[in-house]
């Protein structure tokens, strides 16, 4: 067939897929060698401006109280979490954020599931979208702050047979109150992504409206639903960290800031070392987000989830 | 007439479509279409842009339904019709699923009608062995030219092994020399298979070519103006193409075309009744 040559052939798909594998390593090493470089550049300045303070007026206070140095923020995560213990601060601030880790994972997966939820059920029916969607936007102009003490104090009164409602829930409730919000609203657009003309193709079929759904609607809302996973799973972050706050919870990040915070007039450098924990965090959770885009957008167009 | 209904791939009888029917924006899509098309006929629906012949082949399709009148698909209602898969469907957009290969694009209503993996993946090949895109089977449809994409429409329409073809102008993307090669194929694939083929096209070339029978519309309403028969056979080649005849029913649909479109300002008067 004279057609078949307007096209190369690719090679087999196993030999492409090891070899953009082995591109996207070396391209990973170069991402880190930048991210390193930023993070080389960042102490120069901290360190940098600190100098500058001793000789120039600044307007914001750059004395070894508020802005500690580099080496001593370092220092100051070897040092024992409090006087005689074999803990450090580093093990403190792990521990706490592998913790909040679990907590906003766990509401963020939760999040995902009632947002795709509620996309579907508002997809579905225009009565649900225009009953519900109103409802959805106007869940996230509560403050959390008023929210929070709410929960718990409303959780605390549940009891299903052994299982007891712990504050731990209610900062997951949290975190997952605030994820499903950008996940319902972008997964909602994707699933009402896709073109007329598959959508007349699917009816043609006496494609049932789940098929259709199943088949169409969530395949096309993939490029929605990627971003709309990221900015989720901030929000879990943010909403775990804050709950931990507003909540009282011990043992995760948010509590131990606040604890740190508290010391900052006897040891500054370890508020930064929390810091530094609950950064980590974020970024430990926009790797997990990113592992799942590649995983979702590995069969479409590569120019698409660049 | 000897025929009996059940011989028709489709017969249309008084169809009328009237959007927005009662108010100020009432449009007369369709207006008392009468049509009979042959089981294993080869028939193009053919007009300027809003003489509904899209809107005709969508009611046959059971996409919007005719406000009066019957419509009958293969002695079925259009309804019923589409639930058995009665008919398949081309538009002008290939409307290929991205994230699937080509082979499971193929297969797509086969897994819709829950056919097993197996019988599935067969028919699937033996499509696409049909429109010469077997080696293709396992790459993606970005992957594929518009034309070779076209094709895999093509099979796709054919996978449940409907008895009628139903194509929105399925070759207007397509460069001229594409759209050549895209009709011959096309005639292959009837001559093989022997399905009732209903073609939407701009092309007066391209529907004389096809076709058995060229149905020329006119807008402001809608309406079928003429039925210009192609007294071309089945044996159609390149050659055909420059053929007398050829030229012949391409100067009467062009004739039939042309009696209507001048006169659409007189006629919308009548459309108003």
């Amino acid at each position: 067939m004279s057609n078949a040559a307007t096209i190369e052939r690719p090679a087999p798909s196993g030999a492409s897929r090891s070899s953009g594998m082995a591109r996207r390593m070396k391209n990973g090493g170069i991402s880190l060698l930048w991210a390193l470089a930023g993070v080389g550049l960042v102490v120069i300045m901290w360190e940098l401006v600190k100098w500058l303070g001793n000789y120039i007026p600044m307007p914001f206070n750059t004395s070894d109280m508020t802005m500690p140095h580099v080496w001593t923020m370092v220092a100051a995560m070897g040092e024992p979490e409090v006087r005689g213990s074999e803990n450090t601060v580093l093990d403190a601030v792990i521990s706490a954020a592998l913790r909040s880790l679990m907590l906003a994972v766990g509401g963020f997966i939760i999040g995902v599931a009632v947002g795709l939820l509620l996309a579907v059920i508002m997809q579905r029916f225009l009565f649900a979208e225009r009953g519900l969607l109103p409802f959805v936007i106007a869940s996230q102009t509560v403050p959390l702050i008023a929210l929070a003490p709410l929960i718990v104090g409303i959780g605390n009164r549940i009891e299903i047979g052994p299982v007891k409602w712990t504050t731990t829930y209610s900062v997951m409730f949290i975190a997952a109150y605030l994820a499903f919000f950008p996940l319902s609203v972008g997964a909602l657009r994707g699933l009402q992504a896709p073109s007329p003309t598959s959508l007349e193709l699917m009816r043609s079929y006496a494609a049932s409206p789940g098929q259709t759904t199943r088949k169409l609607r969530f395949p096309s809302s993939i490029p929605y639903l990627v971003p709309a996973l990221k900015v989720s799973a901030a929000a879990a972050v943010v909403g775990t960290v804050v709950a931990e706050i507003s909540t009282g919870v011990r043992g995760g990040i948010g509590r131990l800031l606040i604890e740190y915070a508290r010391q900052i007039t006897s040891q500054p450098a370890k508020v930064y070392v929390a810091v530094f924990g609950a950064i980590a965090l974020g970024l430990l959770v926009a790797a997990l987000v990113t592992a799942l885009d590649v995983y979702l957008t590995r069969n479409l167009p590569k120019e698409k989830n660049a | 007439m000897t025929i009996t209904t059940s011989n028709l791939a489709v017969e249309a009888t008084g169809v009328w479509k009237v959007f927005n029917e009662g108010q100020a924006n009432e449009v007369t899509a369709l207006q008392d279409v009468n049509l009979s098309v042959d089981t294993g006929e080869f028939i193009s629906l053919i007009g300027p842009s809003g003489c509904g012949k899209s809107t005709l082949l969508r009611v046959i399709a059971d996409l919007t339904e005719a406000t009066r009148g019957e419509m009958k698909v293969a002695g079925h209602t259009p309804h019923e019709a589409r639930e058995q898969q009665l008919y398949g469907m081309a538009f002008q957009q290939a409307a290929l699923f991205e994230w699937r290969t080509v082979r499971r694009n193929v297969e797509l209503p086969l897994e819709l009608q829950g056919w097993d993996k197996d019988k599935r993946k067969d028919r699937a090949m033996e499509l696409l062995d049909m429109v010469q895109l077997a080696d293709f089977a396992e790459h993606r449809p970005w992957e594929l030219s518009g034309g070779m994409q076209q094709r895999v429409a093509i099979a796709r329409s054919l996978a449940v092994d409907p008895t009628i073809l139903l194509m929105d102008e399925p070759f207007g993307a397509l460069d001229e020399m594409t759209r050549e090669r895209m009709q011959n194929e096309l005639l292959r694939i009837r001559k093989e298979t022997g399905k009732s083929i209903i073609f939407v096209t701009h092309s007066i070339p391209e529907a004389v070519y096809l076709s058995d029978r060229v149905v020329v519309m006119s807008p402001r309403p809608g309406r079928i103006t003429d039925i210009v028969p192609v007294p071309l056979g089945d044996a159609r080649d390149e050659d055909t193409r420059e053929a007398d005849e050829f030229f012949d029913a391409v100067t009467a649909v062009r004739e039939a075309l042309r009696g209507h479109v001048g006169g659409a300002g007189a006629r919308a008067k009548v459309g108003e009744v």
